[in-house]
């Protein structure tokens, strides 16, 4: 039993380091910090996306820290941004959003954006109870019965019908060209509910070219030339900031002269770097127009240009708002207990009744789904490159 | 008529593409017998590379320091994005490939793959997930012959393309270098017998596919002016199918399977709903694999595969 | 004590081995059962005292992946950590184990003369430390849930990879078939879907005719493995990865314009079925029947195939039938494995089954080690906890694993523990002195 003689003294030895250090451990604060989650697409296939989302969380928490503390019923909390990156999968987002809630036992969550990990995260979130809003998740089915996710972006069955009705008031044309991305859920969605919404204003048959490409495409010479040949009036683009400068491009080349209308997926200002001339007397549906904006949607426009050297685009502005209503809801409960289901279960209740919030992407309601009833407007992308109000469409 | 025509010059220049990088891919694929799958994002390194050296050119001139006409700066970009990238191919050689030789190659593979994980979240990580737009360094006219619409990029590209198919194919036929890596292509292990460096030739080789790549890559930049860390990733792996479907051994053969992988692509949407693109156009590929599984131009080896 | 030990040990030194030896040798006596109940005994010590512990030594919690993303995130705890490792988890297992190896030795010897019943106590003691460690945290169980997942999706792999010596690139394809397959049975017929509408079942029946489920999306991937099957009897190497390849695009292709189930936008409302327990028992049948079989008469005409095919067929091997069995058993677990995933996500979109998912378990299998059950089984488990515990990294969690990676298959060509023969009994006997006896009366078994 010679092994007991080390073992033993090892034993006897890590107990007293272990005492020792419980001595000098940090004595527990008398408030607990508030932790936020943040469960966001840093790698994989649209990493911009979760690059957007975290610098707009960070400048909250900024603020946060500046005011020394969340206030919430007289008292100031530390607040905690916990950062996790989902990969853009629906395999990590869950395991994320688990390790959020129960590891680093977070209030509420901020993400996941991209609906093919929201919804999986969402599932998680709902079954722990730990309230989510999605910033930026567009499918029905992330908060679809699911009391405790939300969004703070609008619907692809609201934007689809929005741009279908402005165009028709606005140029009076009866055919229409889409091109999307069939692999994606955000353009894909909202294709069809645009497609469903022009055929019920001008009959069957009135979308001329339903054209298709897949993810990581470059090259859309194939279907743009079938739009053409098509005979379409305007081309509808809801695709990403950066497909869309290549599709004008390439449209350009092949003889394309017809208007381009896009969708809230162009909002960002690395659209017009990067397309430059080409974007320019495009319109877009979106949440508000950059270019004018007053006010809070102003200041922070400004701020986050000082910040990171770039405008913030769509889900810098939805993350913002999301942080916000999380921040609101907070401050309503008023009251911090510590005990994290009752927390989490007043924090939901709070932002399932928030009335009327006003976030600079417009002012927000929840339906009983926890998706926001908001105003779209339709933005002109001026000759500067910036983006000008048009047109104010508010919900029906 | 004219809209058939434009969707074969559509479906050139966009094979052109895929014949580029296949070509680049296939030189190291049939001389070491290596699956490089390293090759997407060593072009998408070269495009980064064409990206910096042409911006900080053009800032040269911005400066006031010398002002240098555009098409100079492409040819300096070429020529120094081949150079760096040829480093960096050689690099991925020495690290990834050569401790591997005798290897499976499979094994050698995975060390391609995860090299080339490492280059896109590097990228992502130093450079942020922004993207970034490739100075036009080509004035773009287009041009109606006939109704259809050309422009000169595209041209451009494809006759670079040809050309370097050519070159390439001249060089491993006719010059002493292209016949060493012949033979390595037959037995990497008799070859150093006869007085072959074949460390020099695989770091060569891999330096020339490199280079190869970021050709590709400067003019996919002008083509397509949108970069970002991914956008090699997926063309790697079509590199793969026109590479092989090429056939073994075949440089030539796998440009030109480059152009039919475009073809295909690009005829499958006109003719059936773009949403389909990819199931037909992989399944055909499945089944041109399935009856010629040599490929379309490869020799059938009777040698024995060392996987 | 590194080079000293490899030449001539000056004569300090070799009394300071031999203690080392004496301080060794207990423990390679201490059999597979006696690490088993260690590891339970730890994770047992865990439940009751981790949490009080934890907070004694100023960490906020119980650490939870062997507290490698708190190391990561906060190094001022690494010694409370360091600490919590060696007092929860080290020294009870190895203090368990040890003191009682002259019991567990006599209970292995004792149990193989049944070695079902072996396996069986094994196994349970195995489930046993995983379900306690599980218990502790919601987010332990996803992951352990994940793991065994992607040991699944290696070793069915491997079959192909490792052990037949192609270049299989179609394992994503398999898996969506199955996750599919599988989602669809489950959803029609016990789930209230607002697409395929009412159950046509009760509900309550779902939990035990889940396996079929399973297995049917087994079966289909199966069938669609035919595909890379056919093909496989002519094209060998590199023009059968370009066809398996070509089979994952076409797969995913496919269910992005299956309106049906979705599209591009996923599939979801899996029934929440696929708990810890349910992933281990298939995780373990796999690994049995796949270890079975490549042991097998079977599984050596698979190496034959790989090492030589007309050699093979000179060797009345039936080489079309060994290719044909191997896509599709391999497609099989592959497509099990993947209708546990969907149900474990309860999401899937044909996204998920692409050229990452490819990448990822190719990782697994070359890290892993080639042709080798239990260097499988390592790959899995060790990549997935891996990336788990690295999360904290973000951005450079993906910078640092493939260097990882690139690093070891510098080292070791063909994965860490690779070509080695996985006996499970063998593992289960006893150790060091107590070894010898019981030998024979295993040798038939």
């Amino acid at each position: 039993m010679r092994m007991y003689r080390v073992l033993v003294p090892l034993l006897v030895l890590s107990l007293a380091v272990a005492l020792g250090l419980s001595g000098c451990a940090p004595t527990e604060e008398a408030l607990p910090i508030i932790k936020i989650g943040l469960n966001v697409e840093l790698t994989g296939d649209i990493p911009k996306v979760g690059e957007s989302c975290k610098r707009a969380a960070e400048m909250w928490l900024e603020d946060i820290e500046a005011a020394g503390g969340l206030e919430v019923g007289g008292k100031k909390y530390e607040v905690e941004l916990v950062i996790e990156d989902n990969e853009s999968k629906p395999e990590s987002a869950a395991a994320a959003a688990t390790k959020l809630i129960t590891q680093d036992e977070v209030l509420a969550i901020v993400g996941p954006n991209a609906s093919k990990v929201a919804i999986p995260a969402g599932e998680v979130c709902n079954n722990l109870e730990c309230p989510m809003i999605s910033p930026w998740s567009t499918n029905p089915r992330t908060t679809k019965d699911r009391p405790w996710v939300f969004r703070a972006c609008f619907l692809d069955d609201f934007q689809g019908p929005v741009v279908a009705r402005f165009v028709t008031e606005e140029f009076g044309f009866t055919k229409a060209a889409v091109l999307y991305d069939v692999a994606s859920d955000y353009p894909k969605g909202l294709a069809e509910f645009f497609k469903q919404a022009w055929e019920e204003i001008h009959g069957p048959g009135s979308v001329v070219a339903f054209e298709s490409f897949v993810t990581k495409d470059r090259d859309f010479s194939a279907q743009l030339t079938k739009i053409i040949a098509s005979g379409a009036e305007f081309l509808f683009l809801p695709q990403y900031y950066d497909e869309v400068p290549l599709i004008l491009k390439q449209a350009q080349e092949l003889g394309f002269d017809k208007p381009v209308v896009g969708s809230d997926s162009w909002g960002s200002a690395e659209l017009v770097k990067l397309a430059g001339p080409l974007c320019h007397g495009c319109f877009f549906s979106t949440h508000y127009a950059a270019a004018g904006a007053k006010g809070a949607t102003k200041e922070f426009i400004d701020r986050y240009k000082e910040k990171y050297g770039e405008v913030p685009d769509d889900v810098a502005a939805l993350t913002w708002d999301s942080v916000r209503i999380v921040e609101a809801a907070i401050k309503a409960v008023g009251e911090i207990t510590g005990d994290l289901a009752t927390d989490r279960k007043a924090v939901r209740d709070a932002m399932a009744a928030i009335k009327d919030f006003q976030g600079i992407t417009g002012r927000m309601t929840f339906t009983e789904e926890g998706d926001p009833i908001k105003a779209a407007v339709i933005v002109r992308i001026n000759e500067a490159g910036e983006f000008e109000f048009y047109k104010f469409v508010s919900p029906e | 008529m004219t809209y058939l025509l434009q969707h074969v010059v559509n479906a050139l220049q966009w094979g052109s593409f895929y014949a580029l990088i296949a070509l680049g891919y296939s030189m190291v694929y049939s001389v070491l017998m290596l699956f490089n799958f390293a090759h997407g994002d060593i072009f998408m390194v070269g495009a980064y590379i064409g990206l910096f050296v042409s911006t900080g050119l053009l800032l040269l001139g911005t400066a006031g320091a010398v002002t240098l006409p555009n098409w100079l700066v492409l040819v300096l970009t070429i020529i120094l994005g081949m150079a760096l990238t040829a480093v960096v191919g050689m690099l991925v050689e020495r690290v990834g490939y050569r401790p591997l030789r005798k290897a499976p190659r499979a094994s050698a593979a995975l060390t391609g793959l995860m090299i080339g994980i490492t280059f896109q979240t590097l990228n992502l990580a130093l450079l942020g997930a922004k993207r970034r737009s490739f100075p036009a360094l080509i004035e773009t006219a287009t041009y109606q012959v006939a109704g259809v619409s050309i422009t000169n990029t595209k041209i451009m590209i494809v006759v670079i393309s040809l050309l370097l198919m050519l070159a390439l194919d001249q060089f491993v036929r006719r010059t002493k270098w292209g016949m060493a890596m012949r033979a390595m292509a037959v037995d990497i292990f008799v070859v150093p017998l006869m007085g072959v460096p074949i460390n020099t030739m695989a770091a060569l080789t891999f330096a020339l596919g490199s280079a190869l790549a970021a050709v590709a890559g400067i003019f996919f930049g002008q083509a397509y002016p949108v970069l970002e860390p991914y956008m090699g990733a997926l063309l790697g792996w079509k590199a793969f199918v026109a590479a092989i479907l090429g056939g073994r051994g075949s440089v030539l053969g796998a440009a030109l399977a480059g152009f039919m992988l475009g073809f295909i692509e690009i005829f499958v949407a006109v003719v059936f709903p773009s949403t389909l693109r990819d199931l037909i156009a992989y399944s055909a590929i499945l089944l041109i694999l399935t009856f010629r599984p040599y490929g379309l131009f490869g020799e059938p080896y009777s040698a024995r595969l060392r996987l | 004590m590194t080079t000293a030990t490899q030449k001539q040990p000056p004569a300090s030194d070799r009394h300071r081995n031999s203690t080392i030896r004496a301080v060794l040798s207990p423990w390679r006596e201490v059999p597979f059962l006696g690490w088993l109940l260690g590891a339970l005994a730890a994770v047992m010590l865990e439940h009751s005292v981790g949490s009080s512990l934890a907070l004694t030594l100023g960490l906020r919690r119980i650490p939870v992946l062997f507290g490698f993303e708190l190391m990561l995130k906060a190094p001022q705890h690494i010694p409370g950590m360091l600490v919590y490792l060696v007092l929860v988890y080290m020294l009870p297992a190895a203090l368990v184990a040890v003191a009682t190896r002259g019991l567990t030795n006599a209970l292995a010897a004792r149990l193989l003369q049944s070695p079902a019943l072996s396996l069986a106590v094994h196994l349970v003691l195995l489930y046993g430390c995983m379900h306690f460690w599980c218990a502790l945290s919601d987010y332990r169980y996803l992951v352990a849930q994940l793991a065994l997942i992607a040991v699944m999706l290696t070793l069915s792999l491997n079959v192909i990879n490792g052990y037949m010596g192609e270049f299989s690139c179609s394992h994503p394809g398999f898996m969506a078939l199955g996750a599919y397959a599988a989602s669809v049975l489950t959803v029609l017929l016990f789930v209230e879907d607002d697409v395929f509408g009412p159950p046509l079942l009760p509900p309550t029946l779902g939990p035990f005719l889940f396996p079929l489920a399973l297995v049917a999306g087994g079966l289909v991937a199966s069938l669609g493995a035919l595909a890379v099957a056919i093909p496989s009897f002519r094209a060998r190497g590199d023009y059968l990865g370009v066809i398996t390849l070509a089979f994952t695009f076409v797969v995913k292709s496919l269910f992005e314009n299956l309106e049906i189930v979705g599209g591009p936008r996923g599939f979801m409302n899996q029934p929440n079925w696929a708990g810890l327990p349910t992933v281990f028992v298939w995780a373990v049948v796999c690994v049995a029947v796949i270890n079975n079989f490549v042991r097998s008469t079977f599984g050596k005409a698979l190496n034959a195939v790989r090492d030589g095919e007309t050699a093979a067929e000179a060797m009345t091997i039936n080489t079309r039938r060994t290719k044909t069995v191997a896509f599709l058993s391999a497609a099989f677990w592959a497509g099990v494995a993947g209708g546990l995933f969907a149900h474990v996500v309860g999401y899937i979109n044909p996204a998920t089954f692409g050229a990452q998912k490819l990448a990822e378990v190719l990782a697994m299998v070359y890290f892993g080690g080639l042709n080798s059950v239990i260097g499988s089984i390592a790959g899995g488990l060790g990549l997935t906890l891996f990336s788990e515990m690295l999360r904290p990294l973000e951005v450079w969690k993906w910078v640092i694993i493939p260097m990882l990676l690139v690093l070891v298959m510098t080292r070791r060509p063909t994965g860490l523990i690779a070509f080695r023969e996985f006996d499970a009994l063998k593992l289960l006997g006893p150790r060091g002195r107590w070894e010898g006896g019981v030998q024979d009366g295993t040798a038939g078994g």
